[in-house]
């Protein structure tokens, strides 16, 4: 029997592979190099320019680097911008914490619903949110109008808009969603034996938690924070909507340069400082928040068992930590509600009391050509965005998992590469790079430019359900007779499928509603918040309260169906996963 | 074990329903555990003895009855203020600690000095054999080896009672028994009273001064390892300790005596407490066979034809057919391939080694 066996020849690859093309990892080196590596090597060579009469002359020099390090108000200004959004971060992750280990640890029921409100709010267009705080905190606006009519002031108060103050706390409000979904994520996966070990080794609840949960959350922690840092240190709608002079931050500089101010050398030399300023804070961030060790996933998952007979006293503490609970849900949903009464009030005037119910502002939209026009543009865009990025990442996805890239890992980061820079550079490393292809402003650049961010995150989405299919599965196909294209057809595409319609979906959103990457590239045809945003610096109607509200029961409605089709995927999953 | 010594541990009259749950998880337990005694808890899954377990640990609250330790009562006493450790069943390692922070984590929780609770974690890793291994994380460690670290960071404070939820039964067959061995000798060395919970009766057998049996959230049976095997108080723990033939009997009275009867024919010897039908078991082991027509020499003999034969090693084990049962006898694979498929046999077995379980 051996002999027979030695005498075979050994096969010299791995035995289970797809065999598609071999030039499939072609296109993942294409994508990489076209829509990452030139674009930001663009950034990079841009600021060793300088400009004369308005035009970009070939000319490398440092003279604008030099012009930074010799201006304060810059250099005040980078430190403001992280300072805020580091403070809004740390503040996000110190509301979000205790939120998520209520919702992770001690709620029993409905603990899926909980997690998805505090969600729902990322999605729900950021110019919305925004809008919403100006409306609260503006000298004729809620809060104002609210403390005036209860007598604690004598007249509105300047001092909520406009100010550092109302900056950091729309970036705190930003914030919360994702250090919430982080912390929750790892509390959630921390098993409950490891709890009762600590216990049973004689450990107080305080002593626990500072032992063993803290150390076990921390790189959690860490990652929240960093993805809200990363959102708001690049964000310059929420400072030119709610921040005023006081509220400048870096990212509207930025803007400027490659708007107003037209000096796109100067302007890439600023996103490139604050691109390696903020490297050097997350890379900080991340080293501060390592814990060794690896969870291995057999410590046993077991959900905390409730205690019986709570003494009143406890029962009291459960009702406080209830409320207390609460209250950021109020913080997250109150703007957004405010929104959607208002759009229903018969008052131009954003203020209580409220002057009676209409659908005026509903009607005024049907009639708006231009808007309208918006519309129609933003879906043509979405469309477009979603099937090319859908295809793509899926076709990436396989070619990543099946060995068909050479250093896999290195491509699946640096294709990330785009989701992790700050929004505001990504605008202009976009505009760089179809200014260079010479792609006309409109339809077309919008589309390469949020495809650049729509296609990883659709790529992580396909990917991570990829890893967690049992390869078996493919194995039983084959053994039963399918060939590969068979297989394909009839099991892998099936246990993926929900995860790319959820990507699809998720994609959409994202497209539908992007303003700092959009505003750059869109020119004279605007997408529809590109549209809002114009309409709300020549000044509000009340009509955008009713654009919104309809908007964000759009992005509502999409987010419940893309969650049941990622939830029934990984239901699927958990099934034949490991 | 002398009745003068007071119990460590005693449970008494213990009720826990789970919320939502029609049958309860445990049904009036009662127990009570010597110092120093090597006491196992033997049920298949879903019988409560992990409840039980837990209980004692202090993870779980009993609807009714009390947890005594040493006389005190401790049915109250958070997990954390009770002198019993754990070893986990997942091991439930710190997976961010090194071996040695890991096995010191309850020396420091009581408080110890860095110098001393690191000495003390040394001594005992020594102990599991595992001291080349302290500077570890647990994800660098084998199933067994993890094993040996759970019951370090057990044993280093010097519990009076240890908890083991089903401690091997991740690992493989040759690691599970070198494990028995080091339990064994690690708990006389000790003189810990250790509270073993296992659905593997070998484990219970062989390791154990007494053994509670338990059944649906009951105990079934309790006593000594050669009590629960050689007389099994119920039909259950026949069928669950060791390996059984039951068997359908009618008990007459024939004779001036009552007599047990398998089909149709008496079993002279056999002793039956009252009339009607019933199950008699015998285990594979007791079962002899010899070539048909042979004399019984006072044995209970049936004729029967050998159905099929498994060979497992250190035993066969002979399915016989017997008019309308099936009997099956282990006998040692020394005595070769005399049983094929087929052969006409006679079936053996003494009537002291048969229990007769009524209803």
């Amino acid at each position: 029997m051996a002999d027979i066996a030695s005498d075979l020849p050994m096969p010299a690859t791995r035995p289970m592979r797809l065999h598609r093309i071999s030039l499939l990892g072609w296109p993942v080196y294409a994508w990489f190099i076209v829509l990452v590596l030139v674009p930001n090597l663009l950034l990079i060579g841009t600021s060793f320019l300088r400009t004369s009469n308005g035009m970009i002359a070939f000319d490398p020099t440092i003279a604008s680097y030099l012009r930074l390090w010799k201006s304060a108000s810059f250099q005040f200004l980078l430190v403001k911008t992280l300072a805020t959004s580091f403070g809004a971060a740390a503040i996000g992750c110190l509301i979000a914490y205790p939120m998520a280990y209520y919702a992770a640890r001690v709620v029993q029921k409905n603990r899926s619903v909980l997690v998805l409100l505090v969600i729902i709010p990322l999605w729900i267009s950021l110019l919305m949110r925004v809008f919403a705080w100006r409306m609260i905190l503006g000298q004729n606006g809620i809060l104002n109008s609210f403390l005036v009519g209860s007598g604690i002031l004598d007249q509105p108060s300047e001092a909520f808009l406009y100010t550092g103050f109302s900056v950091l706390l729309t970036y705190t409000y930003i914030s919360i969603p994702f250090c919430f979904i982080a912390i929750f994520t790892a509390l959630e996966k921390i098993p409950h034996s490891l709890i009762e070990a600590s216990q049973d080794s004689g450990a107080s609840a305080w002593q626990t938690f500072r032992h063993v949960v803290w150390p076990l959350s921390r790189p959690a922690v860490a990652i929240g924070f960093s993805l809200a840092f990363l959102m708001t240190v690049g964000d310059y709608i929420t400072p030119s909507m709610v921040g005023g002079i006081d509220g400048t931050m870096i990212g509207m500089v930025i803007a400027s340069q490659f708007g107003i101010a037209n000096n796109w050398p100067y302007g890439s030399a600023i996103a490139v400082c604050l691109m390696v300023s903020v490297g050097v804070v997350l890379a900080v961030v991340m080293w501060a928040g390592q814990t060794k060790g690896v969870l291995m996933g057999d410590e046993g998952a077991r959900p905390p068992v409730a205690a019986h007979r709570l003494s009143p006293g406890r029962r009291l503490l459960r009702a406080g930590a209830a409320v207390a609970f609460a209250l950021p849900y109020l913080f997250l949903y109150a703007p957004l509600a405010l929104m959607v009464l208002m759009s229903f009030n018969d008052s131009s005037v954003q203020a209580f009391p409220l002057s009676g119910a209409t659908l005026r502002w509903y009607g005024e939209l049907a009639e708006n050509g231009s808007m309208l026009e918006a519309v129609q543009r933003s879906l043509v865009v979405g469309v477009c965005v979603v099937l090319a990025s859908t295809v793509t990442a899926t076709g990436f996805a396989f070619a990543i998992h099946y060995g068909r890239v050479r250093q896999a890992r290195f491509f699946e980061f640096a294709l990330a590469l785009p989701v992790a820079i700050p929004g505001v550079v990504l605008g202009i490393v976009m505009v760089l790079a179809t200014q260079l292809a010479q792609i006309p402003s409109g339809v077309g650049r919008i589309v390469i430019g949020q495809a650049s961010f729509v296609m990883p995150v659709v790529l992580m989405i396909v990917l991570a359900r990829l890893r967690r299919l049992d390869g078996a599965l493919l194995e039983a196909s084959m053994d039963a007779g399918a060939n590969h294209w068979q297989t394909f057809v009839h099991v892998l595409f099936p246990s993926i499928r929900g995860a790319i319609v959820g990507g699809a979906l998720l994609g959409f959103t994202l497209s539908a509603d992007d303003v700092m990457v959009t505003l750059f590239l869109s020119g004279t045809s605007p997408t529809l918040p590109i549209w809002v945003w114009n309409q709300m610096r020549f000044g509000f109607t009340p009509s955008v309260n009713a654009i919104f509200t309809l908007v964000g029961v759009g992005s509502l409605l999409a987010i419940v169906i893309c969650n049941r089709l990622l939830n029934r995927a990984s239901a699927a999953g958990a099934g034949s996963g490991r | 074990m002398t009745d003068a010594s007071q119990p460590i541990l005693s449970l008494a009259r213990i009720d826990k329903t789970y919320d939502g749950a029609t049958r309860p998880a445990l049904d009036r337990v009662s127990l009570a555990v010597a110092p120093g005694e090597f006491f196992s808890i033997l049920g298949p899954s879903g019988s409560g003895k992990t409840t039980l377990l837990r209980m004692i640990a202090g993870f779980e609250r009993p609807d009714v009855g009390r947890v005594l330790m040493d006389g005190e009562d401790i049915t109250d006493v958070p997990p954390f203020r009770r002198d019993v450790r754990t070893v986990f069943q997942s091991y439930a390692l710190f997976p961010h600690m090194n071996v040695l922070e890991n096995v010191a984590y309850p020396l420091r929780m009581a408080g110890a000095r860095k110098a001393e609770r690191l000495a003390k974690a040394r001594d005992c890793l020594h102990l599991v054999s595992m001291g080349d291994f302290a500077a570890r994380l647990p994800h660098q460690l084998s199933g067994g080896q993890r094993q040996r670290i759970a019951l370090a960071r057990a044993i280093v404070c010097r519990p009076r009672v240890l908890l083991l939820d089903e401690p091997l039964g991740a690992l493989d067959l040759r690691l599970r028994q070198q494990m028995q061995h080091m339990l064994v000798s690690l708990q006389r060395e000790l003189g810990i009273a250790f509270v073993y919970v296992t659905h593997d009766q070998g484990e219970a057998l062989s390791m154990s001064d007494r053994v509670a049996v338990m059944s649906e959230g009951r105990i079934a049976q309790l006593g000594t390892p050669r009590e629960i095997y050689f007389a099994p108080s119920s039909e259950f723990v026949a069928q669950f300790v060791g390996r059984s033939n039951l068997l359908p009997i009618d008990c007459e009275p024939r004779g001036g005596a009552l007599t047990a009867l398998l089909d149709g024919k008496p079993l002279p010897g056999v002793a039956v407490p009252r009339s009607g039908a019933a199950r008699m078991a015998i285990r594979f082991e007791c079962v002899r066979l010899a070539p048909a027509g042979e004399p019984a020499e006072g044995s209970c003999s049936v004729p029967g034809t050998v159905e099929d034969v498994l060979f497992l090693g250190n035993a066969l084990e002979v399915n016989v057919r017997c008019g309308g049962l099936n009997i099956i006898a282990a006998v040692p694979s020394a005595e070769g391939e005399r049983f094929a498929s087929g052969q006409p046999v006679q079936v053996l077995f003494d009537a002291a080694n048969a229990t007769v379980f009524h209803g």
